[in-house]
């Protein structure tokens, strides 16, 4: 299997170091400048879906033709639930679509991949993370979020000329335990070093390489990837060539990953891609691009957070959703809507051809009641009607996400279909990051987003960003 | 169906009394003793009939706070006496508009001769989180709201799009509704919110949603209120009672989310609503004297105006700004301070309207009291527009002659 396109995404907010230190007086992560923070409705499935969606752009695969979907993530909401059937309906992949799910450690976006190579069948890898540690361990101020996704298909321009791996056995260097939100280590420092060397030199040690343009190796800090540099014969440029951590902090089981994509981006030709994971294990890969492989990437961070913004936006200083009463969508009929909800399918009128959103009840237009068609719509709307609703005024649903993002917007937005034209009014929320909210007739984006929590349950749905507010790379 | 018109030629209904309680927030009193006081002014007030002569009752709740949400209806009226068959009418801040209607089919259709209408709600007696929850609910749930919006929101947007399609309408305009009702549930000893405000408190007032402020918005209230509708032979049995003749009643549904109707400017469940109520009054907007509107967000008494017919499309800022709506106005509206001053107690603002009609037709208004008029029009919406409807009321017992008609 090759690789066709990839795919990068990492939230644009970001928490820069001396932002920590002047809050906590300490900032105990090296050779790391800014960590990126998810927004309050982003989680590691909407990052998932994000890179995911951008792999497959960049592939030019249509979702309909994965046959196989590998997730790799240490930090999914849930601990038991299959994250693949979410992300399964949040890309549109088929309900055919064989899935894996990886995890256990940061490990885990090498696992998938390994696993993927030994696929048939057009298969995307998506690895993401959204890292949480205490505020006083230097793990904590590492904490970072992203996630990197590959297609792979037998014709690629990307060759894998050659994979490795190691499993050591590293107790306590770094570890969850069940149902903590926060990863820690013992902090034993040399024996940390000890761990990751060993376990990451070893399996590169199985790849046969000479020279490589960029070395996308495991990350959880800026310092590792080069204290192994020496160990496997790659100076400080080459390992600087395929690392994000600078700017993105730890992304977990999308570290490397992120690092290959970014790599590939800037025109690596030849990369030695090394994932690495607490326990320890670890996965090598050499990667040879035979042509330019596609990548789109959304990695920059264009807004900055203060200490307390970024723990706010993590939910640290509300009390979550408030007692309930009234207003309640049930999981069952909220599932009975998801493809409206997670890719804005709407309905064409079996009997007239109108645009309908949400596909279902009698038409708007003729009055029928003969069904619907799927009507994929476009991405881009243009904003009908909007408003703002001010702090403290959210329903109580998003009372917590307003209570972490501040005002948010509700507005209606006009869609109009990918085929056989015409525009239907769908009501949407837009994510605002200290913009102000789109007027009448700006252009907005979709973006998948967390709705709310209700009962233990994420809903997932569509919300917008302001057109001219989406970054570019 | 039978037209408007053709209802119109069925036995005419009279309302003979009404009566509501104070609107406001009172911890001691239930939705039932809240009722209960509503039924006990109406029947006061009409001339002699007792709680023995009642056929019927139709009462609305959206039942707020979750309180008996099944059987709410004969909840309410057996602890106020009445032991008569009850239906519970749901049409969100419409309920109880709707109920009064249903009580005029009952009458003139001959099925029943006295029938109470009322409503009732409690909306100031749980925490703020749990009150969140059900201000939403008559929003659409499964989709306008889980963008977030509020249904301050919904009006909001109604509101911006205004604003965008009629260049000369400005936020000013949206607090002259707030001025004008204020002063008028000043003059309202019902009224929940009795004080005055300025054009400048309106407009700087803390944003809820863009571009309505707070007094943009109406209060959550406690209240109830009921009128008893009776047939012409009841009314000329009754020479004591004040009437007042039902000459039109009309009602319309629609989508209830805003985003899936064709106009964000217009509420289209208001103008069928009122053009039903119009062909059975055999009547038109000019022989209206005065009107009681569903002001739940200063927009929404804007587009009424233009829903109602008073004025074109885009001329309600005009309205207002000639004071033509004002108490002392060619065509008062909301002269009970409306929703915004009176208080919106969900189930109870409908027949409340009704109350208002009756008690200006027939001289009970007190200070308030409106110059002797003839023609009075109710106006009440559900939730963002799904349901509305429109109640005309004249001047008149039953075999009296209407003056001027």
């Amino acid at each position: 299997m090759r690789v066709s396109g990839v795919g990068a995404y990492a939230p644009r907010f970001r928490l820069p170091a001396e932002s920590v230190e002047a809050a906590l007086g300490q900032f105990r992560a090296r050779g790391i400048d800014r960590v990126a923070v998810p927004d309050a409705d982003e989680d590691a499935l909407t990052m998932a879906a994000e890179a995911g969606e951008r792999a497959l752009d960049a592939a030019g695969l249509e979702a309909v033709e994965v046959d196989v979907l590998h997730l790799a993530s240490t930090t999914l909401p849930c601990e038991e639930e299959a994250g693949t059937g979410r992300l399964r309906s949040l890309l549109g992949l088929g309900e055919d679509t064989e899935s894996a799910q990886f995890g256990g450690s940061t490990d885990a976006g090498g696992a998938a991949l390994a696993a993927a190579l030994e696929r048939d069948d057009p298969t995307l890898v998506v690895a993401s993370d959204a890292v949480r540690g205490a505020d006083d361990e230097a793990l904590g101020h590492a904490a970072g979020a992203g996630a990197a996704a590959l297609v792979l298909d037998r014709d690629g321009p990307g060759r894998v000329a050659g994979r490795g791996s190691q499993t050591t056995t590293y107790p306590g260097s770094r570890f969850r335990e069940r149902g903590s939100a926060e990863t820690t280590g013992l902090g034993v420092t040399s024996y940390d070093r000890q761990a990751f060397r060993e376990t990451l030199a070893g399996a590169v040690d199985e790849l046969d390489w000479e020279r490589v343009d960029a070395a996308a190796l495991q990350a959880p800090d800026g310092d590792l990837p080069y204290r192994v540099a020496d160990a496997l014969g790659l100076d400080t440029e080459t390992v600087a060539a395929g690392c994000v951590v600078r700017n993105v902090g730890d992304a977990g089981a999308a570290s490397a990953l992120l690092g290959l994509a970014d790599a590939l981006r800037d025109g690596a030709e030849e990369v030695l891609l090394a994932t690495y994971g607490s326990g320890a294990a670890s996965h090598a890969f050499r990667l040879v691009c035979e042509s330019d492989v596609p990548v789109r990437a959304t990695l920059n961070g264009d807004r900055e957070l203060s200490f307390a913004g970024a723990r706010r936006r993590r939910g640290d200083f509300d009390l979550g959703t408030p007692e309930g009463g009234g207003a309640y969508v049930s999981v069952p009929s909220y599932r009975r809507t998801l493809a409206a909800r997670h890719r804005l399918v709407a309905g064409r009128c079996r009997a007239c051809g109108a645009l309908r959103f949400p596909p279902e009840g009698a038409c708007g237009d003729c009055g029928a009641t003969d069904g619907y068609e799927d009507a994929p719509l476009r991405e881009r709307g243009t904003v009908e009607t909007v408003t703002t609703i001010s702090q403290g005024g959210a329903p109580p649903e998003f009372a917590p996400q307003q209570a972490r993002t501040g005002e948010y917007a509700s507005a209606i937005v006009a869609f109009t279909a990918r085929d056989g034209g015409g525009e239907v009014s769908v009501p949407v929320q837009v994510v605002l990051a200290d913009e102000d909210a789109p007027a009448i007739g700006d252009e907005v984006v979709a973006v998948p987003r967390v709705l709310y929590d209700q009962e233990g349950v994420r809903r997932y749905g569509a919300k917008v960003l302001p057109a001219d507010s989406r970054r570019r790379r | 169906m039978r037209s408007a018109r053709e209802a119109g030629a069925m036995r005419d209904a009279y309302v003979v009394g009404a009566g509501q309680t104070d609107f406001g927030s009172f911890p001691d009193e239930s939705y039932r003793s809240l009722f209960a006081t509503a039924v006990d002014r109406a029947l006061a007030s009409a001339g002699g009939l007792g709680r023995e002569d009642v056929d019927e009752a139709v009462v609305g709740t959206l039942g707020v706070g979750g309180r008996q949400l099944g059987l709410s209806g004969p909840a309410v009226t057996e602890f106020a006496g009445l032991s008569v068959p009850t239906t519970r009418v749901e049409n969100a801040c419409a309920a109880s508009g709707y109920a009064v209607r249903n009580a005029v089919q009952a009458v003139k259709s001959g099925m029943a001769d006295v029938v109470l209408a009322g409503g009732y709600e409690v909306m100031t007696d749980a925490s703020g989180d749990t009150t969140k929850y059900w201000l939403g609910v008559s929003g659409e749930t499964e989709w306008e709201r889980l963008t977030g919006a509020t249904f301050a929101g919904t009006y909001a947007q109604m509101a911006r799009a205004y604003l965008d399609e009629h260049g000369a309408a400005t936020v000013d305009d949206f607090s002259r509704v707030a001025v004008k009702n204020h002063a008028n549930g000043s003059e309202n000893p019902h009224a929940q919110l009795r004080f005055e405000c300025s054009l400048d408190d309106a407009s700087d007032a803390a944003t809820v949603a863009d571009p309505l402020t707070l007094y943009h918005c109406c209060p959550t209230t406690d209240g109830a209120a009921a009128v008893l509708v009776v047939s012409e032979e009841v009314a000329a049995d009754h020479p004591d009672t004040d009437a007042a003749r039902v000459a039109g009643v009309g009602a319309a549904s629609d989508r209830v989310g805003l985003f899936e109707r064709d106009t964000y400017t217009a509420i289209p469940a208001s103008e069928r609503a009122a053009e039903s109520a119009y062909e059975m009054a055999d009547t038109s907007p000019e022989d209206v004297d005065f009107a009681e509107v569903h002001d739940c967000f200063a927009i929404a008494e804007l587009l009424a105006y233009e829903d109602l017919g008073f004025c074109e499309r885009g001329e309600a800022p005009e309205l207002l700004r000639e004071g033509v709506t004002d108490r002392d106005g060619r065509l008062p509206v909301n002269v009970s301070g409306g929703l915004k001053a009176k208080g919106h107690p969900i189930g109870a603002t409908g027949a409340g309207q009704i109350v208002e009609l009756w008690k200006q037709l027939t001289g009970h208004a007190g200070d308030r009291q409106l110059d002797d008029p003839e023609v009075g029009l109710a106006h009440n919406v559900g939730g963002s527009g799904g349901a509305a409807v429109v109640t005309i009321l004249e001047e008149g017992g039953a075999g009296q002659e209407v003056s001027g008609k």
